[in-house]
């Protein structure tokens, strides 16, 4: 604790404060563009931080962390691409306010629930990081395993209106993630013979292909003049602050909650934890069918949950030199370089260091208010830039950004070809959100149930047996069975509320993202 | 008018002429050379080469451009730098046993014989580790363990076909060793599931246990000679059992390069891994300096193709 005011007082250094912002504003900028992650972000200014002392440095990677996740809301709801795998969830609502006019209101939810994440993940970090790290090691094979199907049982949640789509869009989601060296075993398949493919289908080009590029085809052939129309709602900010103070309490603080646990755990990010926080969002609403139609809640469930996930994923980080993310492996490979050793230690030994670190986190949420405003405004006049432009940006951004990745021409076929199926997906009802889910989650279900194969070889053989001996993994177990009745309980509601009234509207179903 | 235009040409083939001509004789290098980096920025090949870089700046005023080619485990980049002109303005970084496995088992599109070695700069052992509160304290505890209980004990491993997996084959080759294999994605992975119990013992990087010493025993090192970073960390071999086993970090160019060049390169590295200072930053960075010159790396390299070679056929993973 004796670190803790000190800590405070570094924040007030001027460098430091620049840094903040700077960090932010380049995170926010780099996490809308599609492509560029925040992995990629963090990882650029990493040679930076070795001109700094330490502190300054993981400051503003931990400015730059932040700013992303939240900025791939931004383009998730004014051009319906998450920015970064993080906000594919948000896409779900806030397109659809987006296209209602409601583009700020969308933006602003995104900005106060992001905030409100980060500082719940930021606690957790400050006061729970020894329970919380213990309780990450937990999660094994037959965990993660669970975990995943769990979050892949959330395609019959989405897809209520048409589960055999939604199934089929998942499967093939899967099947594109097997492509590539097996994990288990180490050999190539699915290449055709074509050696880049070994690296396999990466997810992110794979989304701005399925997302941003298809929405581009579907734009170009729509004939309208601009993206959305757009109508600034007067006194929106204090709308939204309002909407999350009262009615989203509860969705706020739960999603916050889910983010930092599964943040960090080592093998799960914000892809999963905010996919979780917006079904459970769903599953607990007295109207789930609003979801998918423009609701503040839904956005407020996966943004929340998202940037709470940093705090969750740099508790193993700090305390057991354990990445709970991409991004929190590019910042301990910095912590690294300074010749700083993470383990529990690190709040005694290098206590300065670890407590300006937290206490910044604090900082910059806060931070990011004002500054995500500001870009929020500047950002929304993309709606008022004539389609056609807009729809060349479009394509330039996604594929530089895809291209951007790994400096591999592979991806760019990848967006294009996913583009089609994309747009061919959406002329079918087929659901791409599913897929997407598909393509994130099949390699870590792939790779730990080869955990569990291989476990089992010290069980008697049986991989049932290895599932069984883990609580964790039974508990998860029952959630994925509840989660797949789910949709049949809303039927039987809906069906239930119609009989009831009979002038309620019947086409409450949800649609895919972009019908 | 005609005439005018003939001068034009001849002017401009003058010039060009004088330029290119002023190429030749310029030193190299004159521009800017490519580093490929097989591996995520931020990485630890990233962060040892960045290192490097900036003692190389010491002797030369042309910059490095980082150039990431991740994917397949080094295997795209590795390619990459195989396959690029050789005009020695593009080298890169690589690592043993990567390159010697990958074309065995993955197909990859090169050979460690498209490789002109530069240098070799880290030798990263790996170590047996278990965590603190194991009651396995000492390697021979490990192997007794494995052959009192054959199958229960549980070897974390980053694979497969990869270094950790060779060294595997190797221990299995040489000894009793009945235990079940896990492989895990990364080291990241492998090292939670050491401190989660999942595992109990790992064959992992010097450079990687260290991240997580203060939860995890290191039993042993399999390498010739202690280590710098652990000097009370005994090896494999003090302990009974001869297993060597290492990820070796070095630099190269495309085969073809002039050697007036190679010798520049190998030079100035040579140079860059003598510097106290660049000793002091590698030491902070928990990277496990060694130096070996092109030459004798070549060889090196060859003599593990073979034994790689031999490995997976015995073990039948060659198909």
């Amino acid at each position: 604790m004796e670190f803790i005011w000190p800590a405070i007082g570094h924040l007030f250094d001027p460098l430091n404060i620049f840094l903040m912002i700077v960090g932010l504003t380049g995170g926010i900028i780099v996490g809308a563009l599609p492509g560029l992650t925040a992995t990629m972000g963090v990882a650029l200014m990493v040679p930076a931080t070795f001109a700094m002392d330490a502190t300054s440095g993981l400051i503003m990677l931990g400015a730059i962390y932040v700013g992303a996740i939240y900025g791939g809301s931004n383009s998730a709801v004014l051009i319906c691409t998450p920015g970064t795998p993080s906000s594919v969830a948000t896409t779900f609502d806030g397109w659809p306010l987006c296209k209602s006019g409601h583009a700020d209101i969308g933006l602003f939810t995104s900005l106060l629930s992001s905030s409100f994440g980060g500082i719940v993940g930021t606690v957790m970090l400050l006061f729970l990081a020894a329970p919380l790290a213990r309780f990450a090691l937990q999660f094994g094979g037959p965990e993660n395993f669970w975990l995943c199907i769990f979050g892949l049982s959330t395609i019959a949640v989405m897809s209520s209106g048409n589960m055999v789509k939604g199934l089929l869009g998942g499967a093939l989601g899967l099947l594109v993630s097997t492509v590539g060296i097996d994990p288990n075993v180490g050999v190539p398949r699915f290449t055709f013979g074509y050696y880049p493919l070994v690296q396999g289908i990466e997810v992110i080009p794979a989304m701005i292909g399925l997302f941003s590029f298809s929405q581009v085809l579907y734009l170009v052939g729509s004939h309208k003049p601009f993206l959305a129309d757009y109508v600034p709602t007067p006194g929106a900010l204090k709308k939204v602050f309002h909407a999350l103070t009262s009615r989203c309490k509860v969705i706020l603080m739960r999603s916050s909650i889910i983010g930092g646990l599964v943040g960090m755990l080592p093998g799960a990010g914000g892809e999963i934890a905010s996919i979780i926080a917006y079904n459970e969002s769903k599953r607990w609403d007295k109207h789930p069918e609003r979801y998918g139609t423009g609701v503040v809640e839904g956005l407020a469930a996966s943004e929340s949950a998202n940037n709470a996930v940093i705090g969750g994923a740099l508790i193993p980080m700090l305390t057991l030199g354990i990445p709970g993310s991409a991004v929190a492996a590019v910042i301990l490979g910095a912590l690294l370089a300074k010749g700083i050793q993470p383990g529990f230690k690190v709040f005694t030994a290098t206590g300065d260091l670890a407590y300006t670190f937290i206490m910044s986190q604090f900082a910059v949420n806060l931070l990011m208010i004002p500054v995500g405003l500001f870009l929020a405004r500047i950002m929304t006049k993309l709606l008022s830039i004539r389609l056609t432009f807009v729809a060349i940006g479009i394509v330039v951004l996604s594929v530089i950004g895809a291209y951007a990745i790994r400096n591999s021409m592979l991806d760019v076929w990848i967006v294009i070809v996913f583009g089609f199926i994309g747009y061919f997906s959406n002329l079918v009802g087929l659901d791409t959100g599913a897929m997407a889910l598909g393509i994130i989650l099949g390699p870590m279900i792939e790779e730990n149930l080869g955990r569990c194969v291989h476990l089992s070889k010290a069980s008697g053989d049986s991989v049932i047996a290895v599932f069984f001996e883990s609580p964790i993994a039974v508990l998860l177990m029952i959630l994925t069975a509840l989660s797949l009745l789910t949709p049949l309980f809303l039927d039987w509601k809906r069906k239930r509320m119609e009989a009831k009234c009979a002038c309620a509207p019947t086409s409450l179903k949800e649609g895919p993202p972009h019908a | 008018m005609k005439l005018r235009k003939r001068i034009c040409l001849f002017l401009m083939v003058l010039f060009i002429g004088l330029t290119a001509s002023g190429n030749v004789f310029a030193k190299y290098p004159d521009k800017s050379i490519n580093m490929i980096i097989a591996f995520t920025a931020g990485g630890s090949s990233d962060v040892q080469a960045r290192i490097m870089q900036k003692y190389w700046n010491k002797y030369s005023d042309q910059q490095w451009v980082f150039v990431y080619k991740p994917g397949a485990g080094g295997a795209i980049g590795f390619g990459e730098i195989a396959m690029s002109k050789a005009d020695g303005y593009t080298i890169g970084g690589i690592n043993v046993p990567h390159i010697v496995l990958q074309p065995l088992v993955q197909k990859a599109q090169f050979s460690p014989d498209d490789f002109a070695y530069i240098c070799q700069v880290v030798n990263d052992p790996q170590a047996v580790a278990v965590r603190k509160d194991s009651r396995l304290k000492s390697v021979k505890d490990v192997f007794e363990f494995a052959k009192a209980n054959p199958g229960k004990l549980k070897v974390g491993l980053v694979g497969p076909n990869s270094g950790h997996h060779l060294m595997f084959l190797d221990v299995k080759d040489k000894f009793d060793f009945p235990v079940t294999e896990v492989f895990y994605k990364g080291a990241a992975d492998q090292n939670a599931a050491l401190l989660g119990g999942e595992i109990d013992v790992m064959f992992g990087n010097l450079n990687d246990v260290m991240r997580s010493l203060e939860e995890m025993n290191v039993l042993g090192l399999a390498a010739e000679k202690r280590n710098a970073f652990l000097p009370e960390v005994s090896t494999l071999r003090e302990q009974g059992f001869d297993v060597v086993s290492d990820i070796r970090r070095a630099f190269v160019a495309p085969k073809a390069i002039d050697t007036a060049q190679l010798g520049f390169l190998r030079e100035t590295f040579k140079k860059i891994c003598e510097d106290p200072e660049y000793l002091a930053d590698m030491k902070t960075a928990g990277q496990p300096t060694e130096y070996m010159d092109g030459d004798a790396f070549a060889v090196y390299v060859k003599q593990q193709s073979e034994l790689a070679k031999v490995a997976l056929e015995k073990a039948g993973l060659l198909k």
